[in-house]
């Protein structure tokens, strides 16, 4: 009986934590969310914090710009993580040489960088003052620095979209690599034997090898997008600012009175997730798209 | 004529790491096969018969000679653009594709329509036996049955030259043979032009009709099977073909001299021959020890070392003056044989071979 349950025993501290501080905090939250709070001494059950939230323009712009932000992020990195991928992978058949080691260490660079210092190499590179404006400015291709578009703390979230971009292609391509690495050598011969081309090869091929693989990372990067903070923070603008970064303000900002929603903001965003979880898992199963790979 | 022409084709692979001799290099091959052919090469691994097999199928660039097709040279022209086919050791269907686009996979590069090439896909699961099989996916079906829908693959697009590279080494021997089978009668149902790689002598005897052996990057010897197996032209096409009784003489300007045989050749051409052939089915096993040797024939003296039951006969081992000569007997005369035996071994002087290297 002990031995049955001894590994379960074993697993019990860490798993208590994780249940304990993700979902109680979840929960707790879903409380307050409800307006339950007895530091304020609010304990009654309602759901008027979402109600206000779904009655207000500014929470629509934010989870408009979120959306947006998170959508236009996650598909730029999605393509150019699977074209850095392929591109490697292509190199790699061609040939075996040192040249190809370092521009995959170099590809992968951007991985080992946290966010938040992406994040400043971003507004370091193209905020109006910013060296790439400085460098434009000095080879003549824009008259003066302010020529330069905005593209840090823009209400469009460009200086968003460049850093997650810039931060998760690599991740992608870290995704969609191993599984390139199953494409048997010997079928771009087999392929190329029966008339395809490289771009046949790839696209008869290769994409549907690495689809299962790249919609997984595609998603996650999504995910991440839209809940992520500390890069809108920095890079965004107060106005509309993305969901997270309206939660805290709402919750930093405001009185104990709006903390209810600023959870609600919270909890949407949880449930948000879970959904465009559940569709990406339906439609990976309609497609069939792990057929035979598997 | 759609002849295959390889003309002086010639291949080296050097050591990245050293610039000193290439580390395999596929000699000047100089060779025509006819339209409809089936031509095997036969040879050990890492002979450069693979090679050859690519540098036909354009997967690697000759470093000289000509390849032509018909009347149209295919040397520079890319694999894609030949409309050859190729069936390889393992089955490599591709995993996301069911049998149907897997076979139809040559024609959809082909532009042909879909419900065209699904129709010619069905069809040719029919000639390879695999029919109902279309919907499933290849790790739903059985390495033979996986290399079946390979084959059929490689037909269906009507290729100008099929090239096969050992595609039933990986199969068990029932399955080979299975395969075997069902390749020659494909082959005479569509006439395409096959080149076949293979090590199995018996695979390429059986279904070849010219069989090119090679050894270390070099084209020994084109003959059919009966020719190449009667009158190998060198010691290493014959101890390729597993050929037994090669005795090494010295060569005379009247003979071959096995140390104590003498044996007279009829052309005086053959004088540079230092080897002399026998095969084990030329011998003519006798328990009369009183058997003289005649003008046309050779006798050898010795005792009976081994007796080993072969396919429906027995092989006989015999231990001479100065050599161990095999020869094949019946099962009855095998009866009248025993281990330890005198016995005499004759060979008619025609049936002999000589070769000179």
């Amino acid at each position: 009986m002990l031995r049955k349950i001894k590994p379960y025993l074993l697993l019990f501290p860490a798993a208590a934590t994780i249940v304990l501080l993700f979902f109680g905090g979840l929960f707790d939250g879903f409380l307050k969310s409800l307006g339950y709070f007895p530091a304020i001494g609010e304990t009654g059950f309602s759901l008027k914090a979402y109600s206000s939230l779904f009655h207000s323009d500014a929470f629509w712009d934010s989870l408009i710009v979120t959306i947006r932000i998170a959508a236009i992020s996650s598909v730029l990195s999605a393509f150019l993580g699977a074209i850095v991928a392929v591109v490697v992978f292509m190199m790699h058949e061609k040939s075996r040489s040192g040249a190809l080691n370092l521009w995959n260490r170099l590809f992968q660079l951007p991985l080992t960088i946290p966010h938040l210092v992406g994040g400043y190499v971003i507004v370091l590179l193209f905020m109006q003052s910013g060296f790439l404006s400085k460098i434009l400015a000095k080879v003549g291709v824009i008259e003066q620095i302010p020529d330069f578009p905005v593209l840090v703390n823009d209400s469009f979230g460009w200086g968003i979209i460049l850093a997650y971009t810039w931060k998760e292609a690599p991740f992608v391509a870290l995704m969609v690599y191993p599984v390139l690495e199953r494409i048997h050598r010997k079928w771009r011969d087999v392929s190329r034997v029966y008339g395809a081309g490289n771009w046949d090869f790839i696209r008869e091929i290769v994409v549907p090898a690495i689809l299962p693989a790249w919609t997984v990372a595609a998603f996650i990067v999504f995910v991440f997008t839209f809940s992520a903070f500390e890069v809108p923070y920095l890079l965004g603008v107060t106005y509309p600012s993305m969901l997270p970064v309206y939660s805290y303000q709402l919750y930093s900002s405001g009185t104990l009175a709006d903390r209810p929603e600023a959870l609600a903001v919270n909890l949407i965003l949880a449930l948000l997730t879970v959904l465009l979880g559940l569709i990406a898992y339906y439609f990976s199963k309609r497609w069939n798209v792990l057929k035979g790979w598997e | 004529m759609n002849q295959l022409r390889i003309i002086q084709l010639e291949k080296k692979f050097e050591d990245r790491k050293k610039d000193e001799n290439p580390v395999f290099s596929l000699k000047p091959v100089h060779l025509t096969i006819k339209e409809g052919e089936f031509f095997s090469l036969l040879g050990p691994s890492g002979c450069g018969k693979t090679t050859l097999l690519k540098l036909l199928a354009g997967l690697e660039q000759a470093d000289q000679g000509e390849i032509w097709i018909g009347e149209t040279e295919i040397t520079n022209v890319p694999p894609e653009s030949r409309n050859f086919a190729m069936v390889f050791q393992q089955p490599l269907l591709f995993p996301h594709m069911n049998i149907e686009d897997n076979i139809a996979f040559g024609l959809k590069m082909k532009k042909v329509k879909r419900a065209e090439r699904i129709e010619r896909a069905r069809e040719m699961l029919g000639h390879v036996g695999l029919k109902g099989y279309g919907q499933r996916f290849p790790d739903e079906l059985s390495g033979g049955q996986q290399q079946r829908a390979a084959l059929a693959r490689a037909l269906v697009s009507d290729p100008r030259v099929l090239l096969m590279d050992e595609p039933f080494s990986a199969l068990d021997p029932s399955l080979r043979e299975e395969m075997r089978i069902l390749l020659s009668r494909i082959h005479q149902e569509f006439g395409t032009t096959v080149v076949f790689v293979t090590h199995d002598r018996e695979e390429a005897f059986h279904l070849s009709d010219r069989i090119g052996v090679m050894s270390d990057g070099n084209l020994l010897q084109v003959a059919g099977a009966k020719e190449l197996y009667e009158k190998p032209a060198s010691i290493q096409v014959a101890s390729f073909l597993g050929l037994k009784n090669i005795l090494k003489g010295s060569a005379g300007k009247f003979g071959m001299e096995n140390r104590s045989q003498q044996v007279e050749l009829a052309d005086s051409r053959k004088s540079s021959m230092t080897h002399l052939i026998i095969h084990p089915e030329k011998l003519q096993l006798s328990t009369d020890l009183e058997k003289q040797s005649t003008a046309e024939e050779i006798i050898f003296e010795g005792i009976v070392k081994q007796l080993r039951f072969n396919h429906g006969f027995y092989l006989c081992t015999v231990q001479t003056e100065n050599t161990l000569l095999e020869c094949s007997i019946s099962s009855r005369q095998a009866e009248t044989v025993s281990i330890g035996q005198k016995v005499k071994l004759s060979a008619q002087l025609k049936g002999l071979h000589f070769v000179s290297r």
